[in-house]
């Protein structure tokens, strides 16, 4: 059987400057929180509804240094990659998931005054 | 601003059979779990690795009768949509936070042992045309997300 296809594509804006971490063996990794908008007209009231959805996004390595160095809170940018869900255990011992999007490809979007130019 | 893309794409294999509820105004919603798998090879040792990430999927209206009707256990499909991520309260009014995808658009893929009780599937999927009785005598829910596994 194939492995199956798991992809997600986001084109959003950054809610916050990435934060850079890096592993034991030296590897970059990068946290960003993307936003996307969805809106539609209530079907009763006729009213604009509007809804935001906030995305985790991970990168890692040289795409992880890349996003640090060149996006910041506010700007838009395109992002390619894989669902992936963690377990973890809270302070209590009990099961919790968190699900982000571990990214492969970037590209930024927008303005060049959106995206701080580094040199 | 432009309001973003939002999008998943998702072909996997379902690890259990649809369930299906119906909300108080009659609306199907259809969960399912699908699997998509990665493989690697270790770098350290060369051996390969396998992991398995579970997608939760979830279909409204038309697109979850024709899941809930076609698929079952062990299919696969295509599922296209967006991501969502919702907040809800456990027992003990904890914050928590699941995650799934929302699908506007599937199509069924494989082996014809995936389809369900024998009806001709053809590769386009099932027609659209179709009607079946929605069932209305279901007990009404909320939303259908009142038994979060994650």
């Amino acid at each position: 059987m194939g492995r199956g296809i798991n992809k997600a594509v986001i084109v959003g804006t950054l809610g916050n400057d990435p934060e850079i971490k890096y592993a034991a063996n030296g590897n970059a990794v990068v946290n960003v929180s993307v936003a996307t908008n969805e809106s539609w007209k209530d079907r009763d009231t006729g009213q604009a509804q509007e809804r935001t959805e906030w995305h985790r996004i991970v990168m890692f390595g040289k795409l992880g240094e890349i996003a640090q160095q060149y996006l910041k809170k506010g700007s838009q940018a395109y992002f390619e990659g894989r669902i992936r869900t963690n377990k973890w255990q809270d302070a209590d011992g009990n099961d919790r998931y968190s699900t982000q999007i571990v990214a492969n490809e970037m590209q930024m979007l927008g303005r060049k005054a959106d995206n701080e130019r580094a040199g | 601003m432009a309001r973003g893309v939002n999008k998943a794409i998702i072909v996997g294999t379902l690890g259990q059979d649809p369930e299906i509820r119906y909300t108080a105004n009659g609306g199907a919603v259809a969960n399912i779990s699908v699997a998509t798998n990665e493989s690697w090879r270790d770098k350290a040792t060369g051996e390969a690795q396998e992991r398995t990430e579970w997608h939760r999927i979830v279909m409204f209206g038309k697109l979850a009768e024709i899941a809930q009707q076609y698929l079952k256990k062990g299919s696969q499909a295509y599922f296209e949509g967006r991501i969502q991520t919702r907040k809800w309260q456990d027992q003990q009014g904890n914050d928590k936070y699941s995650t799934e995808i929302v699908a506007n658009e599937m199509q069924m893929l494989g082996g014809r042992a995936g389809g369900g009780g024998g009806a001709p599937m053809d590769s386009g999927g099932p027609s659209q045309g179709q009607s079946k009785p929605a069932p209305k005598d279901t007990a009404p829910m909320d939303d259908g997300f009142d038994d979060i596994p994650f």
